[in-house]
């Protein structure tokens, strides 16, 4: 028999449960003052509970009346006479009864209202306090959202600005890498016909000598045309051919060679812009900083020199615009930074968590109260119209994308160090472009 | 206190008049009180009440003894209807063998009375109790009054639950007797499967209901 909980209200009571000695007792004695012999309540197994007058005999319970609790017998009254006056006995009992009878009911009432009050009472209570706890829990939320409002508002901003940064540094992007695709496309075609066209002048003027040669040969073996001869060599030098034939490779060869520089700046221009490629790969970051120093190469001033501190490092999965933009802003910060006579020191390495890229210039460094700022988005040390403000800003929006950091720091023997720091493994995938 | 008690061989069934504010619990109680004979029924108790409304529950207790000599003692309880008295219908309703869901016929308390089935299956579950398993009979009251919803209809809606369907008007009187002899007799199925009422005490489910709804010959 599975066993239920109590009942909360209403479980199932005795007689004695309902009342007490101090209630029935003077009932009894009043039946007994009024003339009976003696008067008791007694329990359902004949048990005396209460009595009064002379001891009760419980086997003479001949005349008892039920006393009911809820419908049910729950025990009895039990009237005696001395033996004369039966009638009177039976009016006294008939009247002590009614009086037990309402006694039992206004105390059942009594109890089940005493009940029911006690467990809405209880339960009102066990609600309120949950709904306390709970608005005392909303209360502190909102307290600290109020307290916390405004610096949550700071880092959205700060958010929203990075974005935008972002979104101008892409177009800016965007729009030069159509430019450079268009301009490498028309370079090309006429590139083609000029380097071809070189190599065939080559050709032919190599001819033109040989034959020149030819003539000068018939002419010295055969001795009748000894004038004709010394006429032609007069004009050879006349002409000056000896050292124009020594120079006709030179000038052919140098031409191909400008050709072939040209044909290589427009091939970085568009790989630097990767308009044709704009998803992510995996990438040799050297390569691509390599990449970006020969766009950027006719910026850097008079007497510069780069130093490249390479180690081989493992493929980078990114978007190769992306750190292209990286490493373009951070470049041109150094060559913004230092006039004649830049150095620019570029290491990179990696250890088993995380490529490490660092560009060390010789510039004037950065005054250390605007060192903090730096990162921020518009904030700009060139004169209005000059900077955009964005370079580092990028540079941090681009880093942290990658879950990478950047370092900028100022040793004081001088120069500035920007430190690039990339995980090799990444929590989230990247929304950069 | 538990419900069925082998040593003291008694069993105690708690059934609960459920239902809107003013749908006729209490009335169906006192008439069913005027109705039954005295015989082993106890005393109708109306705890408190303020301007006739019940604030805590009413009391009907019946008593019967099975041939066994098993004592079976039914007390059959009304909450109040009153939307604030929330905590007291779930202080009643806890335990409950059976319930009698007593609605209001009238046209206009349709919504009365879906909001109160609802807070009925909601306070089923806050005591622990399964609707699908509780005996429950559904009688829609005040079948005397002009603009109440027509019998068909409720009987087309409501039908299809499986939950018996019975018209009244507590207030003329008839309807009442029959909602309670459905819901004993549900209560008794209900019983017999886990208690063998009738194998192991003698007492039939006819026997059972016709205790509980012998009418008074007065």
């Amino acid at each position: 028999m599975k066993r239920r909980p109590p009942f909360v209200v209403g479980a199932e009571k005795r007689l004695t449960d309902i009342i007490g000695t101090a209630e029935v007792t003077p009932l009894l004695l009043g039946a007994v003052k009024a003339g009976a012999a003696s008067a008791a309540v007694l329990a359902p197994e004949g048990d005396v509970l209460w009595e009064a007058g002379k001891p009760c005999n419980p086997a003479e319970t001949k005349g008892s009346i039920p006393i009911v609790l809820e419908g049910e017998p729950a025990g009895s009254l039990v009237v005696s006479g001395n033996g004369a006056g039966g009638d009177a006995v039976k009016g006294i009992a008939a009247i002590t009864h009614t009086a037990v009878q309402t006694l039992v009911n206004a105390s059942l009432k009594r109890i089940l209202t005493t009940e029911i009050h006690t467990s809405v009472v209880n339960q009102s209570y066990k609600e309120l306090l949950e709904i306390n706890k709970s608005l005392s829990a909303s209360e502190a939320r909102y307290r600290e959202l109020a307290a916390t409002l405004e610096k949550k508002v700071e880092e959205r901003t700060a958010e929203l600005q990075r974005a935008h940064t972002r979104l101008l540094q892409q177009e800016k992007m965007a729009s030069i890498g159509q430019l450079a695709a268009g301009m490498a496309h028309e370079i090309n075609n006429p590139l083609g016909f000029i380097t071809s066209n070189i190599h065939s002048l080559q050709k032919y003027t190599a001819r033109f000598i040989l034959m020149l040669d030819y003539y000068s040969s018939l002419l010295a073996s055969d001795p009748a045309c000894e004038r004709l001869a010394r006429l032609s060599a007069r004009k050879w030098e006349e002409l000056k051919l000896d050292s124009i034939c020594a120079d006709i490779d030179d000038l052919i060869g140098q031409s191909l060679e400008g050709a072939e520089r040209i044909r290589k700046i427009v091939s970085d221009l568009k790989g630097f812009s990767h308009v044709d490629d704009t998803s992510e790969g995996i990438v040799d970051l050297n390569a691509e900083i390599d990449r970006t120093l020969s766009v950027l190469e006719h910026r850097f001033p008079e007497g510069t020199d780069i130093v490249k501190n390479y180690r081989e490092l493992p493929g980078f999965r990114c978007n190769p615009a992306v750190v292209c933009q990286l490493f373009v802003n951070i470049v041109e910060n150094a060559i913004e930074a230092r006039g004649k006579g830049l150095r620019l020191m570029i290491s990179t390495f990696v250890n088993h968590t995380a490529i490490t890229v660092s560009f060390a210039d010789n510039g004037p460094g950065i005054p250390e109260d605007m060192r903090t700022r730096i990162f921020e988005p518009f904030f700009t040390t060139k004169e209005v119209g000059s900077g955009t403000g964005m370079g580092l800003a990028v540079v941090h929006e681009i880093v942290t994308g990658y879950e990478g950091t950047v370092e900028v720091t100022c040793p004081a023997a001088g120069g500035t160090i920007v430190t690039v720091s990339l995980p090799l493994q990444r929590k989230n995938d990247v929304a950069l472009l | 206190m538990i419900e069925f008690d082998e040593q003291e061989r008694r069993m105690v069934l708690k059934l609960v008049y459920y239902g809107p504010a003013l749908s006729g619990k209490t009335t169906n109680l006192l008439r069913l009180h005027d109705l039954l004979s005295r015989e082993g029924r106890g005393e109708l108790m109306m705890l408190d009440t303020t301007d006739d409304r019940t604030i805590f529950f009413d009391l009907l207790p019946f008593f019967l003894v099975a041939p066994s000599g098993l004592k079976i003692k039914v007390k059959v309880y009304t909450v109040p209807g009153q939307v604030k008295h929330d905590a007291t219908r779930k202080a009643v309703l806890q335990r409950a063998d059976g319930v009698a869901f007593i609605a209001d016929s009238r046209m206009a308390e349709g919504g009365n009375n879906m909001a109160s089935f609802d807070n009925l299956e909601k306070n089923l579950a806050y005591v622990g109790l399964d609707i699908d398993k509780l005996p429950l009979v559904i009688q829609f009251n005040k079948r005397d009054l002009p603009e109440v919803v027509k019998e068909e209809e409720l009987r087309s809606t409501w039908e299809p639950t499986g939950i018996p369907v019975i018209m009244a008007s507590a207030l003329e009187g008839w309807g009442v007797v029959e909602t309670f002899g459905t819901l004993a007799e549900l209560v008794y199925a209900n019983l017999d499967q886990r208690h063998h009422l009738g194998a192991n005490h003698g007492l039939t489910q006819q026997e059972f209901v016709q205790r509980l709804t012998t009418r008074s010959n007065e």
